[in-house]
């Protein structure tokens, strides 16, 4: 399971950000959020969100001897973690990266999408 | 807590700041947003008040929620109007607000005036006053960009004045994104005559919540039942034009300076779907599930290159058929070259047709304006806002707003359908009674924003309507009766709305299934940790439209000043509204039932008893 993107329908509300920090941390900050929204307001208008892509193989982790599968349930990763990922998609915030646990099944950032521009892929 | 926002005082004179909690009792009686800035006015407002004078307050206020999941994330921005000489208020949307909640702040109060055109930085609890004389004269999409640059901030929202606002233009908004506009009431002239060019916030800092869970619960609950209705649907899709169609099929619309009330089967210009072909998808203000504004792009004829976002109804309707203007690439041009500009899209058309009326009855000539002011008329109109922005030529007059009856004389006043010194925008009111209260009454002078009942157009089975309002609501457009009762209603939720920063077009405006006091309620204390019951969060409505009327008391305002223009009272000549009218004596009923509800006298003074209510001061 992974979250698709499809950046033509982003609307730009950023309501995917903030309800993942809640989610997970129990207070809003869209710095501290697993998707990411990349908005050229000024020019083209076209927003880019931004999230795991739940790798088979995981570059993220390559080189550190811990627990795929545990990991993959973790949301707060170091920061360093971020900088091996090939997409990008690993955003961080005062030296951690924060990573898409798929909410343990049920993505809250996929519920509030409304113009469906994040939608759960099996 | 989102409550522990501050509040900073900027003076630009001294460059001086001081910052401020708000205390929870100024809290539970204001809320955020234009609830705190009236508060914050009242304190200041006087009749002789100058409101190009350093001591004018510029008061920027985000709505409680804005930055939390709060259905929207709208600023209010208030200060004596330059454009009327009265209440001046307006709001936005787009990031700006959640921007400088995340950055710790609530509301801005600026007073003085800087010797130097300057910008101030919010950001993370701190503000700074930065150089801006390189953005002289810099239009205001251009200045975000370089002030995000100047910063080293890609993210920093601004809001901002462009050489409109610089130039004292009197209908002049501020401006954020490509089309947000904090628009009429001409605030954009206030920061203009403090030399401040822009705000600009960087927020990093948490938003805590006081009940995560139940929040989020609540929240996804609230906003699926949202969305599942229609109003939302719609919106969603079409956006605001998609009130064209009702609006000049049954015979609303301003055509020509309402000498006309619909343009007929050549409005189909104009609808919505005639949009879609140049919409590449729709965009959303933060934390705006409905996602109501096109991005759009023409890529061929006469205004092939022109990219922006919108437009709206609104400004659809006054850059358009009230100029006789039917191309709606034409006025998509215009909406984005006063955009650029920061001139206001719905005041300026008021003006525009106003001048274009003098000048077919022959009261202004070529001789004065230069140019030849025929209805509809694109390019002439073009070149006038370019010599309003630059306050050029005949630009120069019409910038003035209102004011320029001083060069036309005080009869062409005749022709500027206004009320409190404020012009009257894209519709007319003569059909729908409850709309023509709502401008008779609205606290800024003629505006659709303070208590449009959008709803009194799908003439719902009354006793929904008695649900909804609390009383007999007659559901025929036409009629008088209940109307008072529907515009108190609005007037009211709408000013809750406006203290917390929630969309007008998720609330009860176009939809009884809008979101209404028990969510507020709700929202204020899952995510606030403010406990208030439904009827307190309404009697902050209230007290705002109270406290607000007591601002026009002081300007010497009652009942005379809550009529409509002259042309209201003849009929409408031909169209499917033809031969309707407002009759004065229903038109009086109407607004004794307001005046009543709001606990007002016949006077529409509020009553000490109201005030006492309410904790105001008299």
């Amino acid at each position: 399971m992974r979250i698709s993107v499809e950046k033509n329908r982003c609307s730009g509300c950023h309501l995917c950000e903030m309800v993942c920090s809640l989610y997970h941390l129990g207070r809003i900050n869209p710095e501290k959020s697993a998707v990411r929204v990349a908005k050229d307001d000024l020019g083209s208008r076209v927003h880019t969100p931004s999230v795991c892509r739940q790798c088979k193989k995981m570059a993220c982790l390559s080189g550190e001897e811990v627990n795929e599968r545990a990991e993959k349930k973790n949301f707060v990763w170091g920061g360093d973690r971020a900088e091996r990922c090939p997409f990008k998609a690993l955003p961080v915030f005062e030296g951690h990266a924060y990573h898409c646990d798929l909410c343990g099944g049920k993505p809250r950032c996929v519920e509030v999408c409304t113009p469906g521009a994040l939608t759960v892929s099996k | 807590m989102i409550t522990d926002r501050k509040i900073a005082y900027v003076n630009l004179s001294d460059r001086s700041v001081r910052i401020e909690s708000i205390p929870v009792e100024v809290r539970r009686k204001f809320l955020g947003g234009r609830g705190i800035n009236m508060h914050v006015l009242s304190q200041h407002y006087t009749r002789e008040l100058d409101p190009f004078s350093p001591d004018n307050p510029l008061i920027f206020g985000a709505g409680l929620l804005s930055g939390t999941l709060g259905f929207g994330a709208r600023m209010s921005i208030s200060a004596k109007s330059p454009e009327s000489g009265h209440i001046g208020d307006t709001n936005i949307g787009g990031d700006f607000a959640a921007e400088v909640v995340k950055a710790g702040f609530s509301h801005l109060v600026i007073f003085g005036k800087s010797s130097e055109l300057v910008y101030l930085f919010v950001h993370d609890g701190r503000i700074e006053i930065r150089d801006a004389r390189s953005l002289k004269g810099i239009d205001t999409v251009e200045t975000q960009r370089q002030i995000r640059s100047d910063l080293g901030e890609p993210k920093a929202q601004v809001a901002c004045i462009g050489l409109a606002g610089e130039n004292l233009v009197r209908f002049s908004p501020v401006r954020t994104g490509v089309k947000s506009a904090a628009g009429r009431t001409g605030m954009g002239a206030v920061m203009g005559s403090k030399n401040l060019k822009a705000v600009a916030a960087r927020g990093t800092l948490d938003i805590e919540i006081a009940d995560p869970d139940r929040y989020l619960t609540y929240y996804l609950k609230t906003l699926h039942k949202l969305m599942s209705a229609k109003w939302a649907q719609a919106l969603s899709k079409d956006g605001t034009p998609l009130l064209f169609r009702a609006c000049n099929a049954l015979g609303f619309l301003s055509v020509r300076n309402n000498q006309l009330t619909t343009v007929g089967e050549a409005g189909k210009s104009l609808h919505a779907e005639a949009l879609h072909r140049h919409s590449s998808g729709m965009l959303s203000c933060y934390a705006c599930p409905i996602h109501c504004r096109h991005r759009y792009d023409i890529k061929e004829g006469t205004y092939a290159g022109t990219k922006g976002e919108g437009p709206e109804y609104g400004s659809i309707g006054s850059l358009g058929p009230k100029l006789g203007i039917l191309d709606l690439d034409g006025i998509i041009c215009l909406c984005e070259l006063a955009n650029h500009y920061g001139l206001d899209t719905m005041s300026m058309g008021s003006y525009l047709a106003w001048v274009m009326e003098l000048y077919q009855r022959g009261i202004i000539t070529r001789d004065t304006t230069g140019l030849t002011l025929e209805w509809g008329n694109v390019d002439a109109i073009i070149e006038l806002i370019h010599q309003i922005a630059h306050r050029k030529g005949f630009g120069d007059i019409v910038a003035e707003g209102r004011f320029a009856h001083r060069v036309f004389g005080d009869a062409s006043l005749d022709y500027l359908l206004e009320i409190k010194d404020f012009p009257i925008e894209m519709t007319d009111e003569r059909l729908p009674k409850s709309f023509a209260l709502g401008m008779a009454t609205a606290s800024r002078g003629a505006c659709h924003m303070r208590s449009r009942a959008s709803i009194d157009v799908l003439g719902l089975p009354e006793e929904i309507l008695k649900k909804v309002y609390g009383g007999p609501v007659s559901n025929r457009l036409a009629s008088y009766d209940g109307k008072g009762r529907m515009v108190w209603y609005h007037e009211v939720i709408n000013a809750a709305s406006d203290a917390l920063g929630i969309c007008r077009f998720q609330s009860v405006f176009s939809s009884p299934n809008g979101l209404g006091y028990r969510v507020y309620s709700r929202l204020l204390e899952l995510a606030a940790g403010l406990k208030m019951t439904p009827s307190e969060v309404r009697a902050v409505g209230e007290r705002i439209c109270s406290m607000e009327r007591m601002l026009l008391v002081r300007d010497g305002m009652s009942r005379e000043d809550d009529r409509l223009p002259g042309r209201y009272f003849e009929p409408i000549l031909e169209g499917p509204a033809k031969g309707h009218v407002i009759h004065q004596g229903e038109f009086d009923r109407m607004l004794d039932e307001y005046y009543r509800l709001h606990g007002w006298n016949k006077n529409g003074v509020p009553k000490p008893a109201t005030l006492r209510r309410l904790g105001l001061d008299a």
